[in-house]
């Protein structure tokens, strides 16, 4: 592998962070664009989610008229929503909050739309498999990534909530 | 597709766990001992907007006596080249180069290697001429090059006109996703940064030695990005170098865009997959990184080629050699995990840029996504028809800008935003 020789003399001084410099002229723009979310990653809110998310799978199995597609999904949402969502900022208590409703909504959801698809399969047959399988994973995107978006709302509020004033003023 | 998506959630962690580090601030240090960098702004009847960049240059914290800003007049039929000189008569720091329209009008490639010609830095940056950078980017972009192994730079893109319509509120969702996340996450684990063709740049001889930018290629920026590591240098990502551009507003020159990039892409998938696959200057995850990059967008072509047979399997049965149990395994997985990692990265993103409710249109992602899917195809279905046919040469669909991004930048302290602020937040 070739490299070039360090150009001689050039010196780049790191200092503390500074104020975050006016980006744009000195305007307000987008105040926090430079990722200033500091996170403080905690470990032991990692743990406790997969606990409460593998009990809340173990009771999904236990219930009727959930298919195993759904079964699936909703592990594969609790899965995705612990192991992005719990490394935020914001208490343990919110994440599990949340993580809860988004359980029942998800069940709540699985349960009315597969009442949905067996009636309409009832009428169109065969044909709404087809339709299902290309349909599906995009009617099961409006809850899971909709759920995700305002859980980050939440968790992005409780910790920037004076701060999010400030910016709006 | 189930590759993808478990890179995407590699990515979104990777930069999760960067994101509690504190960065450090750079500042000029000893001025006698700074490199040289010439700026390069390819400009083609952009009127509307290079006044605003090149007043933003006059700005810059880099010091004037090692700065060479080079505009090239792309054989425009506005006043852009007027404005350029007479940026050029107040600025000594500012130079245009004019090219007639025999020598014009042939791509951005074409015009960045017609200013390579004249750069007497030793780095050279490429700006587009709707950006508006951060004053201090020369200095986040060029220390980069402390480092000998790196050979170019990419710093980030912001979009300026956010709060104008959804499309460039769903355009900067995009590149948060891209920027923050992608960018990012690729640069931390060491693998393929890649040169975005502007808030960027190399080193001169590196440049040179590589012949410059590859005129027959869209995407000459995914072209020079892989030219610049099969030599055996390494592309560095400064997510705190920031710049802003002025993004589509219309679904229609969205679709002109993003056909260009896909196009070009695939021109350099073509190009290059074999001499990635060979190259002993690649690591092992490096190559595996850059055959995800060079098909990124063959996958909205797979996703529809998969809808398009997944239907008459259904109604034919699928033949011995595939079980059904693992086919609807596939698409399961795909269903219900494959098609939301994507949105996971881009909503985390949105969350670290400290935003608290543009996360509401990440599922309007999904439209975009749908939309690329055409777009992905018809580039395809071109590419292969003039490859097939030996015409190769391509006529670059510039994209308008309508100079709307001005209006987001006042000379006050503060920012007087058309929409209401929330719209912003």
């Amino acid at each position: 592998m070739r490299h070039s020789s360090p150009v001689q003399g050039w010196i780049f001084v790191s200092e503390k962070r500074r104020e975050r410099p006016d980006c744009v002229g000195g305007l307000t723009y987008e105040p926090i664009a430079m990722g200033d979310q500091k996170l403080e990653l905690r470990s032991s809110h990692i743990v406790l989610g997969f606990l409460v998310a593998a009990v809340f799978s173990c009771a999904i199995l236990f219930l009727h008229d959930v298919s195993n597609e759904s079964v699936f999904m909703l592990t594969a949402f609790n899965l995705l929503f612990v192991s992005l969502t719990f490394l935020l900022n914001g208490s343990l208590a919110t994440k599990v909050l949340l993580l809860s409703i988004g359980n029942i909504i998800g069940v709540l959801w699985v349960l009315l739309f597969s009442m949905f698809i067996r009636t309409v399969a009832n009428y169109l047959g065969a044909a709404f498999n087809g339709l299902y399988l290309i349909l599906g994973p995009f009617v099961n995107l409006v809850w899971i990534v909709t759920f995700f978006s305002l859980s980050l709302t939440v968790l992005a509020n409780a910790k920037t909530g004076k701060q999010g004033l400030k910016l709006d003023n | 597709m189930i590759a993808y998506l478990v890179r995407h959630y590699i990515f979104t962690l990777a930069v999760l766990k960067d994101a509690g580090k504190k960065k450090e601030a750079v500042s000029l240090g000893n001025r006698a001992r700074l490199p040289s960098v010439s700026i390069l702004i390819p400009a083609f009847n952009e009127e509307l907007v290079i006044g605003r960049l090149l007043q933003r240059m006059c700005e810059l914290t880099y010091p004037v006596d090692r700065l060479q800003i080079l505009v090239i007049d792309d054989a425009s039929t506005d006043s852009t080249g007027k404005i350029a000189e007479e940026f050029s008569k107040l600025h000594s720091q500012i130079e245009v180069l004019h090219r007639s329209e025999d020598e014009g009008r042939r791509g951005k490639a074409s015009a960045l290697n017609a200013g390579l010609n004249f750069v007497k830095g030793e780095i050279v940056l490429c700006f587009d001429a709707d950006y508006y950078p951060q004053r201090d980017i020369v200095e986040q972009l060029a220390k980069e090059f402390e480092d000998p192994r790196i050979g170019a730079v990419q710093g980030r893109v912001t979009v300026l006109n956010e709060p104008e319509n959804i499309v460039t509120r769903l355009v900067a969702l995009e590149r948060i996703g891209g920027y923050r996340i992608d960018q990012q996450a690729r640069d931390r684990l060491g693998l393929i940064p890649q040169f975005g063709g502007t808030v960027g740049g190399f080193r001169r001889d590196l440049l040179k030695s590589l012949g410059g930018w590859d005129e027959s290629i869209l995407a000459e920026d995914t072209d020079i990005t892989f030219r610049v590591y099969l030599s055996g240098y390494k592309i560095r990502y400064v997510n705190e170098a920031e710049c802003y551009e002025e993004a589509v507003e219309s679904w229609r020159a969205y679709w002109k865009q993003r056909y260009r990039w896909a196009r070009g892409h695939m021109q350099c998938a073509f190009k290059h997959v074999f001499q990635v696959l060979k190259s002993k200057n690649l690591r092992f995850r490096e190559r595996l990184d850059a055959l995800f990059l060079l098909n990124v967008y063959f996958m909205p072509v797979f996703v529809l080629f998969s809808w398009l047979i997944s239907i008459p399997l259904l109604f034919l049965g699928p033949p011995p050699w595939l079980s059904l149990g693992w086919a609807a395994g596939v698409f399961s997985v795909y269903s219900f995990v494959g098609n939301f990692a994507p949105f996971f990265e881009v909503g985390i993103g949105a969350y670290l840029d400290g935003r608290t409710r543009a996360h509401w249109l990440v599922s309007l992602l999904v439209f975009t996504f749908l939309y690329n899917i055409p777009i992905c195809t018809k580039a395809l279905v071109d590419l292969l028809i003039s490859k097939a046919s030996g015409r190769n040469s391509v006529p670059w669909d510039k994209t308008i800008h309508s100079g709307n991004g001005n209006s987001y930048i006042t000379k006050e302290n503060g920012y007087k935003p058309k929409t209401l602020r929330c719209g912003m937040i």
